[in-house]
């Protein structure tokens, strides 16, 4: 048998730390592992996706998991996002485990099985360990737990491998392994009908060459970007008190991406479609003047 | 110190076009688009930006742009050979009448530290020699950032990447020294955390031909491992420790456009990021971290030698 589980999160959030967590964690127990994320284009706050594969047999399959018994999703906005394809291959999978305060309306929306859990991580990262994106280690336990074959001991050694080799710092690591069973101690184990054999690799598909116009295509239009709305990258979100501003230019200045403007009367006026929530506006504001909201809740 | 500022007094002088769309795929606090958008609000519309394989690279992916200028995708090794290209046909077609000299481009090479003090030096350097006349920015994020942060020549001394996780023992090779025995008219290096200096550097290079070649430090929260709401800190911090000098050569003659009264202890820079924790914990590794003061403290102590200034006071 193989259980294959499949992470959705954004770059930041700790995906491809959680996947190999679980991994780690169910080597310990003495399963045959195989963990790996997507590497490509992913920079933190975009879609990022990670794979484990395990099971008591050599593990032959490779590459992308089409059919999981469990989806993990780290962040529910990416269920909006038909590019992250979090729903591929849900009618296969046991259960889907959202980060989210409730799970009925998500399900409603977005037409999830009804065996969806939802949990909500993000508060209580937020909590012990003083970091609200710091999602791997919550991610990693509710997985688990939920799969039942990973028993606490084996999960608490592998958050600590997997965080020391990290770097972090032991007061750190103490967090998140108060974090790890919390959340393991919270949630329920399901039972997966494991299913026999292992799925064929896909055929590798030949590349065909296209001529140079083709084969290279070429961007006629001017600063279109505009269109992709990295605002839903936002884990917090700058808001400007503009009592408290005093125009200095400063935020506008130092936007890496050209989310702030400046009105006719010089103050800065945020574009939420696109500010991807670096905050850095707010660190270098000299008067305090622009604030935090946790961007999480207003979802 | 700062040098007497020539054509921009305030941040209200700077322009404030924008040349850059948001909505670009790269990770939030960025200081590589920061600076980018940045230099290209001085350099104008008319530019053509030659790109080495690299971060910037997602910056334009079919069929999305966030440019209002043009683009050219080049291998890591040969963006100022690209460059090379585009001045060419562009000075064929300004020959022969096809283009008005309204519309004539700027070349910009817009490469990595991988590209530029590795894989791409080779060509840079032949450019150089034949006098190109172009403009190139090296957004140094001191690592291979795309690709997952591998060590490049121009990672720091103790900085640990993903090919070097115990902290590398080689130094960063020092560019702009190999850059100005080219002797090209106009070299400097710059910082998105003071992008007056940054301006008036851009500026003065305006009235120069030849290739123009400029340095910037581009903090990088992914690679470096620190919260992107720190990106603008850790630039200033780079700057106010001595890590990161701010100057120009031009003409060959070195002078600094910044020279801290005096510099903070280099741990204040280092401590935020992760590439340096394992300086720090589970021991610290006092020596390492002295022998990082003094390569400073050396440096600065030449400078105010050389250019008859005030010595900051050293940490
Ligand atoms: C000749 C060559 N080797 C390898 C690559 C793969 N590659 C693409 S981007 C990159 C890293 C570039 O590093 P750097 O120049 O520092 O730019 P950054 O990614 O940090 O922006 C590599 C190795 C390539 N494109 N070309
Ligand atoms: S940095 Fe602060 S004071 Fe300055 S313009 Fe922005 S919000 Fe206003
Ligand atoms: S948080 Fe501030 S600096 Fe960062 S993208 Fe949003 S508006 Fe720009
Ligand atoms: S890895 Fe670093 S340099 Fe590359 S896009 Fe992200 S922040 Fe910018």
């Amino acid at each position: 048998m193989v259980l294959r589980i499949r992470f959705h999160g954004r770059g930041g959030q700790g995906v491809k730390t959680a996947s190999r967590i679980v991994g780690t964690a169910a080597f310990l127990v003495g399963y045959q592992v195989q963990d790996s994320p997507v590497y490509g284009a992913e920079r933190r706050g975009a879609a990022v996706v990670a794979f484990t594969r395990f099971g008591e047999e050599a593990i032959l399959e490779r590459g992308v998991i089409e059919h999981p018994d469990l989806i993990v999703v780290g962040d529910e906005t990416l269920l909006a996002n038909p590019a992250a394809g979090v729903m591929v291959g849900q009618e296969t999978a046991t259960a889907i485990f959202l980060n989210a305060e409730s799970a009925q309306p998500l399900v409603e929306q977005y037409a999830l099985s009804p065996s969806t859990i939802a949990w909500d991580l993000t508060r209580r990262t937020q909590a012990i360990v003083g970091v609200a994106s710091a999602l791997s280690v919550g991610l990693a336990a509710a997985t688990a737990r939920l799969v039942g074959l990973i028993p606490e001991a084996q999960l608490l050694s592998a958050v600590r491998r997997e965080l020391m080799e990290l770097h972090l710092p032991e007061g750190a690591i103490a967090k998140n392994l108060d974090l790890a069973s919390e959340v393991f101690n919270a949630l329920p184990s399901l039972e997966f009908p494991l299913r026999d054999g292992q799925e064929t690799p896909q055929k590798i598909s030949s590349v065909l060459y296209e001529g140079l116009l083709r084969g290279s295509p070429s961007i006629l239009n001017t600063g279109n970007a505009e269109q992709r709305q990295t605002g839903a990258w936002r884990l917090e979100r700058p808001e400007v008190n503009f009592e408290q501003c005093t125009r200095c230019g400063l935020c506008f200045l130092q936007c890496p991406d050209g989310a702030i403007t400046l009105d006719q009367n010089g103050y800065p006026i945020i574009d939420y479609d696109h500010c991807k929530g670096c905050m850095l506006c707010q660190t270098l504001c000299p008067v305090q003047a622009i604030l935090s909201k946790q961007e999480v809740r207003s979802w | 110190m700062k040098v007497k500022r020539e054509f921009y007094r305030s941040f209200k002088d700077l322009p404030s076009e924008e040349y850059l769309s948001p909505g670009s795929p790269l990770c939030a606090g960025c200081g590589g688009l920061t600076t980018l958008r940045q230099m290209h609000k001085v350099l104008g519309d008319n530019v053509v930006i030659v790109d080495a394989a690299g971060c910037m690279t997602l910056l334009a992916i079919y069929p999305f742009t966030p440019l209002r200028s043009s683009w050219l995708y080049t291998t890591m090794g040969s963006p100022s050979a690209g460059a090379q290209g585009l001045r060419d046909a562009l000075d064929v077609l300004l020959a022969k009448h096809r283009m008005s000299a309204d519309d004539n481009l700027q070349v910009l090479v817009l490469a990595g530290d991988g590209s530029t003090y590795g894989m791409g030096l080779s060509a840079t350097s032949a450019a150089i020699h034949r006098g190109l006349d172009f403009w190139y920015l090296c957004y140094d994020n001191e690592a291979y950032g795309n690709t997952g942060f591998q060590l490049s020549e121009a990672s720091p001394f103790g900085s640990a990447t993903a090919t070097s996780p115990q902290g590398t023992q080689q130094t960063k090779k020092n560019i702009f020294e190999i850059w100005r025995a080219h002797q090209p008219p106009y070299v400097a290096t710059v910082s998105a955390h003071e992008p007056i200096d940054l301006a008036e550097k851009v500026r003065r290079a305006m009235t120069m031909t030849g290739p123009k070649l400029f340095l910037a430090l581009a903090v990088c929260p992914t690679g470096w491992g620190f919260d992107p709401a720190l990106s603008d800190e850790i630039a200033r911090l780079a700057i106010e420790t001595g890590v990161w000098p701010l100057k120009e050569a031009i003409a060959g003659q070195v002078r600094h456009t910044y020279i801290p009264r005096r510099l903070r202890p280099v741990r204040e820079y280092l401590k935020l990021q992760r590439r340096f924790r394992h300086l720090f914990q589970p021991t610290l590794w006092g020596e390492t971290l002295t022998y990082i003061q003094e390569q400073v403290n050396i440096y600065w102590q030449s400078v105010a030698k050389a250019e008859g200034a005030k010595q900051p006071t050293l940490a």
